[in-house]
């Protein structure tokens, strides 16, 4: 077996009661050292992998592998992996030091050692100095680093992440976005990101499983899922997208709105139903002569860095496109696009 | 100034049921039985007589708080985990809402000679035992009354325990008894402080009990208190003891309750 893998998922199935299971035969690897992301709405699973992971809880079914080492039954204080909790979890009677030398003293860690390991990952996190501080004496990203200086002082094999950056404001969840990308490099571990939030796991990860309804839609790299949505609630979830049905002529020839198009997918069945995605941000505004597609703007929404135009095609489908060039109102325009900007999806399901 | 207005009430209540009661206790404690003015009761209180009842009501209220808080938080935590927790909970505090001596009397028919606890054991073949007026009866049914004025703040202490500091103390490899140790035991403290203060402060003048369960074989400062103005009429004497259970109950207060005139969090 390839000794990269750190986790293997083997058919895992959580249920509880007789309800609907919440992960539903879920097998995949992880290797060591990258940064992968569950991504996924609230209810998919994604937090039940992780509690799977971390040990608090046991699988219904199947298998969950550590280092090719089955961990069932292993409980969560026995396991090679560290959490930074969703609400930090630092405890309150401890100041800020204690919180991260608990793990350590739990180990029985010589003292000159815990002083010097908690004094690094207290700088790892740029919180020196901030040892005696009280928890409740900090702000929100200040106790989010502590949280995450807590774990890594372990030396953990995998660091879980559960929605750490949901509690922060935008512009010090950007930074943290950075920051996390940044400390995974240097500690070179595997840290697994639970997020709901889709620009955030486009922003960090190496890989993204994206989730829904307790099974695995689709995993791959950032470009990969963002280019190549296998399916509807992928395309749909990962970005803002146009999403029509069509039908597959033959290949690299595709009809939808009623016109052929040349496209670059293939392996479909002659004159199959299938689902098109365009990104908005591959509509290209121009006259209506020379457009592929002739559109009636419906409305316009400044939104900073472009203007974004809600248009209707002759058909009735919708069309959202992204443009720095501004159109008025009820106005006829044509929109061009690159046969690379068509993306064909077989309807529920894989490619 | 309406908004003192608003306190009247408030302070009238104070004046007449705290304040002035506690007056009359001291000014009660400054006369000997003929009603002379003099200090004879508090020379009275430190001879042997009056310490070792002190002693002896400090040990059992000890030992009764112990005896609850041992019960009780295992209880408590034993509730938070179960689905029905309302509805124990509530069983629970049911007792409280009875009569103590109504209480008492239940247990002096269950504990008597030919009691029910006594039946039973006839039956498995230990024989009857005396179980009503012993140490062991007192300290039994004290608890029984007590417990649940333990069980809740602990209850309550648990309930607002954040679940994700578990998994926290888990994740960083605390074992469960860990766990318990370090982080569920410390940040429940104050419900246990709570309970302590709940259960140490009125067993230290219990006085019916020290009768009806004990047979006076327990003398406590609350049943020398009751003794005076009831029996001996010796008003002042009894006062004089009131005002040593009013000091010692502030001191305990001042122990448990640091938080509460300490720092604001």
């Amino acid at each position: 077996m390839d000794d990269r893998v750190i986790i293997r998922f083997d058919h895992v199935t959580k249920q509880y009661d007789d309800d609907l299971p919440v992960l539903d035969d879920v097998s995949f690897e992880m290797e060591r050292g990258k940064f992968y992301t569950l991504l996924g709405p609230s209810g998919c699973g994604k937090t039940t992998i992780l509690r799977l992971i971390a040990g608090f809880i046991e699988p219904t079914k199947g298998d969950i592998y550590f280092h090719g080492k089955r961990m069932n039954n292993v409980p969560a204080n026995k396991r090679q992996v560290n959490t930074v909790f969703q609400d930090y979890a630092l405890f309150p009677h401890l100041n800020v030091f204690e919180n991260v030398a608990f793990g350590l003293r739990i180990k029985k860690v010589p003292k000159v050692d815990i002083e010097r390991k908690v004094k690094e990952a207290l700088r790892f996190v740029n919180l020196e100095g901030y040892e005696q501080r009280a928890i409740h004496e900090m702000s929100g990203g200040q106790r989010q680093r502590v949280a995450i200086a807590r774990a890594i002082v372990n030396e953990p094999d995998v660091l879980l992440l559960d929605e750490p950056l949901s509690a922060l404001d935008l512009k010090l969840r950007t930074e943290m976005q950075y920051e996390l990308r940044e400390l995974q490099r240097r500690l070179g571990i595997t840290f697994i990101f639970v997020t709901h939030d889709q620009e955030e796991a486009l922003a960090m990860s190496d890989e993204i499983f994206v989730l829904n309804k307790g099974k695995i839609e689709q995993r791959g790299t950032p470009k990969d899922i963002y280019d190549e949505p296998v399916n509807r609630f992928v395309a749909d979830f990962i970005g803002e997208s146009n999403i029509i049905t069509g039908t597959m002529i033959d290949d690299f020839v595709v009809e939808f709105a009623n016109q052929r198009f040349t496209c670059i997918d293939r392996g479909f069945a002659k004159n199959e139903q299938v689902d098109i995605v365009i990104r908005p941000e591959d509509l290209e505004l121009t006259t209506v002569e020379r457009g592929k597609l002739r559109v009636r703007v419906d409305s316009v929404l400044f939104r900073g860095v472009h203007y974004e135009l809600c248009c209707y095609d002759a058909y009735g489908n919708e069309w959202l496109v992204h443009s720095t060039k501004k159109a008025e109102i009820g106005e006829e325009i044509g929109l061009h696009f690159e046969p690379e900007a068509i993306h064909v999806m077989k309807r529920n399901g894989g490619e | 100034m309406r908004r003192y207005a608003y306190a009247i009430p408030y302070w009238l209540w104070i004046g007449l049921f705290v304040v002035a009661p506690i007056i009359l206790i001291i000014y009660y404690s400054f006369f000997d039985i003929e009603g002379h003015f003099s200090l004879v009761n508090y020379q009275t209180f430190f001879t042997p007589v009056y310490l070792r009842m002190t002693v002896n009501s400090f040990w059992y209220a000890f030992l009764i708080t112990a005896c609850s808080l041992l019960i009780a938080y295992p209880t408590a935590y034993l509730l938070t985990k179960t689905k029905h927790k309302q509805l124990w909970l509530l069983l629970i505090i049911l007792p409280t809402w009875v009569n103590l001596l109504l209480k008492a009397y239940a247990f002096l028919g269950l504990f008597g000679t030919y009691g029910a606890v006594n039946a039973l054991f006839e039956t498995i073949g230990i024989g009857t035992k005396q179980l009503l007026f012993t140490d062991f009866s007192f300290v039994f049914v004290s608890v029984y009354i007590f417990i649940p004025f333990m069980i809740l703040p602990i209850f309550n202490a648990l309930e607002k325990l954040n679940p994700s500091l578990i998994d926290a103390s888990r994740d960083l490899g605390a074992s469960e008894w860990t766990t318990f140790r370090r982080v569920i035991f410390p940040l429940t403290l104050d419900g246990v402080k709570a309970g302590c203060q709940a259960v140490f402060i009125p067993s230290l003048s219990l006085f019916m009990l020290t009768r009806l369960i004990a047979g006076n074989r327990v003398i406590t400062l609350g049943t020398a208190v009751e003794q005076h103005f009831l029996v001996t009429q010796n008003w002042g004497m009894g006062a004089t003891i009131a005002v040593f259970l009013m000091i010692a109950m502030a001191g305990i207060m001042a122990l448990t309750g640091n938080r509460k005139w300490g720092v604001r969090q």
